[in-house]
Order: structure tokens, then C-alpha cells, then sequence
């Protein structure tokens, strides 16, 4: 295993391999901060040009350009509200907030450092865990899958601050817009009208796009001043204090880093349900949980952690099995193809430099985004100050160019421009947009695997699965908590009030 | 209008989409409306206590923006001075225009003209800049966009609905 370990990163330290991840990694991060365009597009446009080239190399472009999108899609979402595809989208709760309290360096800085550690912590326990995973991800199913999906429902509670009545509708609207299209499970057109173009059902970037990006534009648009006031709001936070963040909170680094890790190797989860699955532990498992979605910095550390580990989980059934942990990896698998090596438990045996190689991008390309993210955060966090008149049409034409390439669907414009009005609207009477995106992420999967579970084990399929049941157990737990905490807070307020 | 009638106007509206749901679901099979159906009703049963809550709680209770509650004057927590000029009303109106505007100019000279134009005549009319400059940094950020998404993204552009005018 040390041979293949320094086999892989021999085969790294080729000017060729090191070029190409520069590349890609300057390449990926430009894709990832364009609204609607992700680490799959960023993959997807590279591919064309990866024959021919070391086998090394060409994955380290890939990889890199994917790992890097991880971090430009956070510098929207914290600078403007903005993320860049649904990955991102938890860093708006709590990035955004700092960003218009003028810490924006800070959370920047804790996200890039918090993506580098969870990188680098994931790829430590992939390499360890490489010979115990697959027995792992053959005992898990649909089932376990479905409670994962519920695990991040749970953070729910925590947008619901002031109207849980609002917050519970946001999601079931959520819910129920995810289910436009063709039901997969049934083959039923939904909520359809006849058109062809729902028939594919409601881009999530297309909608995040309107719901966070042009319904924020709205806002700036009717307000008149800057995201971030400089005559009222100093810039006071440094870069240092949130490289010191990341570090401070390491024990939070690490439980997301492990989370990431977990949901990257169950395939077809995704780094959406991570984000959002980071944020409720980080929320459900704080002290002061009434500090987040209002700028906790562990609320940014924490998604980007559970990130930036998922990558190096993704990679463990598109190695061992061949089977995609996600859209990316799917990309990435053709990619094998091209280069004529073959997933599947061989890779785990006669493959190890290769594995190991991959592992190592990870780290080194990690290393590189959040080395260039520090380097660049003191003028990103200008952006936020320029002017409203400024910022307005230049966003939303962005926004509206992004909508259409998401897909190279016209509509697709009229559709963020609904969601940005619908948006603004939940905006303003206090309809949690946070939670309608997280009922629209996780909704298909939960719908997709209690479908199947369904269908494998019957009506009682929690009880043929000891593993689902003990998850919902912690499902059960982990949204009680908060509330929990709450209510003894509130007993020991009033005792104290008595006392006095 | 009064915020108990704002509100219970954005409450009839949900109890009318949760509705419409519930009828649209009769013609699912049993497995296609296991969740939406139940969820619509859940859904209703969630907005009927909203509304009751808006009509019969106390105001103070009540999650509105704060922008219609005090006038023009105030907004919510994310900035406390406003430099915009007119009624909230007004300002409000205006920038649905602006997304509809922008929408408008996609759907009739195409992508990359409309956000040129729509750039161009948002500094213009805010008075960000001289007229001269607007243009400037309008086809600086037109340029930007097409080398982007066009050219290194190979994005196939749409033209617009007066496209075969010009064919």
C-alpha cells in the first residue's frame, strides 16, 4: 500500500500532470463562481480534450477543475446570495449574513480553509478505509438512502425561526415543485399541462438562480444601496481570522469531513444533500444554534468541509464498482473509459498507484484552490460594496445568460425569472426560501427511495432493515435536539427569573 | 392594503395552489400521488392555522416585512439607510418592470443583445454613468459573457423571436 502511495504521487509530479491541474484548477474555479454552471459542466467541457495525455494528468485536470468549482461556487453564495449550483446552497445561510455584517474575508477565508480540510481529511480516510468499503456500501440500500434524504429535512427547523408554520408550507411548496416533470418511478407526467418542456421537470440551478440571485436583485434594485453599506458597515474582518476559524473549530471540521466522506460513497446522494446535511449537525449539534442563518462561521466551515470530503467519497463506488457516486463522477467514468482503464474491484488491487494517484489530486488540488482562494479573497470581498446600479443589471444579465446555458432551454429564463419573483414574495412575507429549495433538493430522492424500498421490502421495510431503523432513530433525535435544548433553556430562564 | 389583508391574500393563494394540486392528483395513479397528495393536504392544513393565526394572533406576532408595516423609510434588518427616492410601492413595481423588461428583450432580440441593452439602459436610466460610458461597459460586459459562455463554453445562442425578420 506505501508503494502505491508514492507510486501515485510520483506519477503526479510530472510538469505535464502539474500544468494540467493548475489549469484545471484556475479553469474550475471560474466555472464554479458562474451561476448555474457546476462541477459536471466543468468536467463535461474538459473531456474532449483529455485524449492522449498521461493518465495522471488528464485526471488531474478533471479532478481539479471539479474540486475547484466546490469553492467558487461558495464565493457566490456567501458574497451575493448566489449560488452557483446546489451545492452551494448552504453556504447562503450563514455566508451571506457575514458577508452583510462586513466579515465577508473571514467567511471567504473559513470556506476555502474549511473545503482544504475537509479535502484533506477525506482523502486521509479514504485511503484507510479504501480495503473495508466495499462490505459498506453493499450493506446499505434504499432505505438507508431514504433516511439520509430525512436526515436533511431536519435542518428545516432551523430556517423556521419566528413562523415554523411558514417554514413547514416553503418546503411543502418545495416538495411539490420538485415534482413537476415525468415521475421516473411511474412514468406519469406531474403538474405537466401538457408541455414538453416541464416534462423534464424544474432545473434546481435554474431555480436557485431566481429564487436567491435575481430575487435578491430585486431587492437591491427597490433598496438603492450597496450589499454592504461601507459607510455603515466596515469591512473589520481579516483573512487570518478565518484560516483560524476553520482551525479552531476542528473537531467540527472533522465530523463533517467524516459526514462528507459517508454520503460521497453512497452513490446517486450528491454534494447538495451533503451541504445541506453538514449544516443541520453543525446547527442541531452547536451550543448556540440560535446563531445560525445569521452569520455562525461554523454554518460556512461546516457545508464546506462535508464538500470538500465528498469528492474523495464519490470515488469510492466509481472505483470499486463502477457505479457513479454522482453526475461528476459519471463524467469522470467515461473519462476511464477513454483512457482504457476499467472501475471495478480490480481497480482496488491491480490499480493502487492510480487510486492512489486520484487521492492525491485531491489533496494537492485542495491545496492549490485554497492557496489561490486566500490569495484572491481581500478583492472578492470588494465586490459586495459596489454599487446597487452597478451590481443590478450586471448580475441579472449573468444570471439570466447562466439560466439559459444551464440547459440551452429558452424557458428556462422565464423560469428563473418566476422563481425570482416567487422568491422575492417569500422574502418578503417571511416564507423561508432556504427551506423551499431544501424540500425541492431532497424530495426526488425521498419520493425515489420509498418508492423502491417499497418495492424490495414491503410496507414494513423499516423493520426488514435493523440499519434504516437505527438511522431514523437518529433522524428522530437529531430534530428533537434543538427543540429539546430550547425548552430547557426556556425552564432554566424562568427558574432564574424566579430566583430573582 | 393592510398587512393582515397582504397576508391573507398570500395565504388564499397557497390554499388555492394546495387545492389545485389536491384536483390534479385525482387523475395520478396510486404511486404517482402517494406524497404530492397527502403533502397537499398537509399543506392546507398548514395554511388554514397560518391563517388563523394572521386573523386571530396578535400583530406583533405576525412575520412581515417591515418595509410595508412603516412605509418607505424603513426596511428589514439588511440595511438601515435607504438612498432610494419614491413610495415602497413604486420602487417595488419598478423592479418587477426591470425583470420583466429584461425578460421581454431575451424573448424578442435574443441573449447576448439583451443583456447589452438592458445593461446599457439601466445606466442610463438610474444615471449611474454618462451615456457614452454606459455603452462602454455595456459592450464590455456583453464581450465578456460572449467569450465565456459562447466561445469557451460553446453555449448555442438563442436569437430571439424576430431572429427570422433579419434571415
Amino acid at each position: 500500500m506505501i508503494d502505491a502511495m508514492v507510486a501515485g504521487l510520483a506519477a503526479l509530479l510530472t510538469p505535464q500532470a502539474l500544468l494540467f491541474m493548475f489549469i484545471g484548477v484556475v479553469y474550475g474555479l471560474v466555472i464554479g463562481i458562474l451561476p448555474g454552471l457546476g462541477g459536471v459542466v466543468a468536467m463535461a467541457l474538459l473531456l474532449p480534450f483529455t485524449y492522449g495525455f498521461e493518465t495522471a494528468a488528464t485526471l488531474a485536470l478533471l479532478l481539479g477543475a471539479h474540486i475547484a468549482t466546490i469553492w467558487g461556487d461558495s464565493v457566490t453564495s456567501i458574497l451575493f446570495s448566489v449560488p452557483g449550483s446546489a451545492k452551494g446552497l448552504a453556504l447562503c445561510f450563514d455566508g451571506y449574513p457575514m458577508t452583510k455584517q462586513g466579515q465577508a474575508k473571514r467567511a471567504l477565508a473559513a470556506s476555502a480553509t474549511g473545503a482544504l480540510l475537509g479535502g484533506i481529511i477525506g482523502a486521509i480516510f479514504l485511503a484507510l478505509c479504501i480495503p473495508l468499503i466495499r462490505p459498506v456500501i453493499l450493506a446499505l440500500g434504499p432505505s438507508e438512502y431514504l433516511m439520509m434524504a430525512l436526515w436533511g429535512l431536519t435542518v428545516i427547523a432551523t430556517f423556521s425561526e419566528g413562523s415554523l408554520m411558514k417554514g413547514l408550507t416553503a418546503s411543502v411548496l418545495g416538495v411539490l415543485v420538485a415534482f413537476i416533470g415525468m415521475d421516473v418511478v411511474t412514468a406519469t407526467p406531474r403538474f405537466t399541462f401538457g408541455s414538453d418542456f416541464l416534462m423534464e421537470g424544474i432545473s434546481f440551478p435554474v431555480a436557485m438562480i431566481g429564487l436567491f440571485a435575481v430575487s435578491e436583485m430585486m431587492k437591491l434594485a427597490i433598496k438603492g444601496t450597496p450589499i454592504v453599506d461601507r459607510s455603515l458597515v466596515k469591512e473589520e474582518s481579516t483573512v487570518w481570522q478565518g484560516v483560524c476559524d476553520a482551525f479552531r473549530h476542528w473537531w467540527l471540521v472533522v465530523r463533517s469531513s467524516l459526514l462528507g466522506l459517508w454520503i460521497g460513497v453512497l452513490p446517486g446522494v450528491g454534494a447538495s444533500v451533503a451541504g445541506l446535511a453538514a449544516y443541520a449537525q453543525a446547527a442541531q449539534t452547536s451550543k448556540t444554534p440560535e446563531r445560525f442563518g445569521k452569520g455562525a462561521v461554523e454554518g460556512v466551515i461546516a457545508p464546506d468541509a462535508t464538500m470538500g470530503a465528498n469528492e474523495g467519497g464519490g470515488l469510492m463506488p466509481t472505483l470499486a464498482f463502477g457505479i457513479p457516486g454522482g453526475e461528476s463522477m459519471a463524467i469522470l467514468l467515461v473519462a476511464f473509459i477513454g483512457l482504457g482503464v476499467v472501475p471495478g474491484p480490480d481497480m482496488l488491487t491491480k490499480n493502487l498507484d492510480l487510486v492512489f494517484s486520484m487521492v492525491w489530486i485531491i489533496v494537492i488540488g485542495n491545496i492549490l484552490v485554497t492557496l489561490i482562494g486566500l490569495g484572491i479573497t481581500p478583492w472578492l470581498a470588494r465586490l459586495p460594496s459596489l454599487q446597487a446600479n452597478l451590481m443590478v443589471p450586471i448580475v441579472l444579465s449573468v444570471c439570466f445568460v447562466g439560466a439559459y446555458a444551464t440547459r440551452g432551454h429558452i424557458e428556462d429564463v422565464l423560469v428563473a425569472a418566476v422563481f425570482g419573483v416567487v422568491g422575492y414574495l417569500m422574502d418578503k412575507y417571511r416564507y423561508s426560501r432556504a427551506n423551499f429549495v431544501i424540500g425541492m433538493v431532497l424530495a426526488v430522492m425521498i419520493e425515489r427511495n420509498l418508492h423502491i424500498s417499497l418495492t424490495l421490502y414491503g410496507r414494513d421495510f423499516l423493520l426488514e432493515r435493523p440499519i434504516a431503523l437505527a438511522m431514523l432513530a437518529f433522524v428522530v433525535i437529531t430534530a428533537a435536539l434543538p427543540f429539546i435544548r430550547n425548552w430547557r433553556r426556556r425552564k432554566l430562564a424562568q427558574a432564574a427569573g424566579a430566583q430573582s | 392594503m393592510s398587512r393582515h389583508a397582504q397576508e391573507n391574500l398570500a395565504s388564499v393563494l397557497l390554499l388555492a395552489v394546495f387545492a389545485g394540486v389536491i384536483v390534479l392528483c385525482q387523475d395520478f395513479g396510486p404511486r404517482a400521488r402517494m406524497i404530492p397528495l397527502p403533502l397537499a393536504v398537509f399543506g392546507i392544513v398548514l395554511t388554514l392555522i397560518q391563517l388563523a393565526w394572521h386573523n386571530f394572533g396578535s400583530p406583533e406576532n405576525l412575520q412581515m416585512d417591515m418595509i410595508s408595516v412603516h412605509g418607505p423609510d424603513v426596511l428589514t434588518g439588511d440595511a438601515p439607510v435607504v438612498r432610494a427616492s419614491g413610495p415602497a410601492w413604486l420602487r417595488e413595481v419598478k423592479a418587477y418592470g426591470m425583470v420583466g423588461v429584461l425578460l421581454a428583450l431575451i424573448f424578442t432580440v435574443g441573449v447576448m443583445p439583451s443583456a447589452f441593452l438592458f445593461t446599457a439602459g439601466y445606466f442610463i436610466v438610474t444615471r449611474y454613468c454618462s451615456w457614452p460610458l454606459s455603452l462602454a461597459y455595456a459592450a464590455m460586459l456583453t464581450v465578456s459573457l460572449y467569450l465565456l459562455f459562447v466561445v469557451a463554453l460553446e453555449m448555442q445562442l438563442y436569437h430571439g423571436l424576430l431572429a427570422p425578420l433579419f434571415q
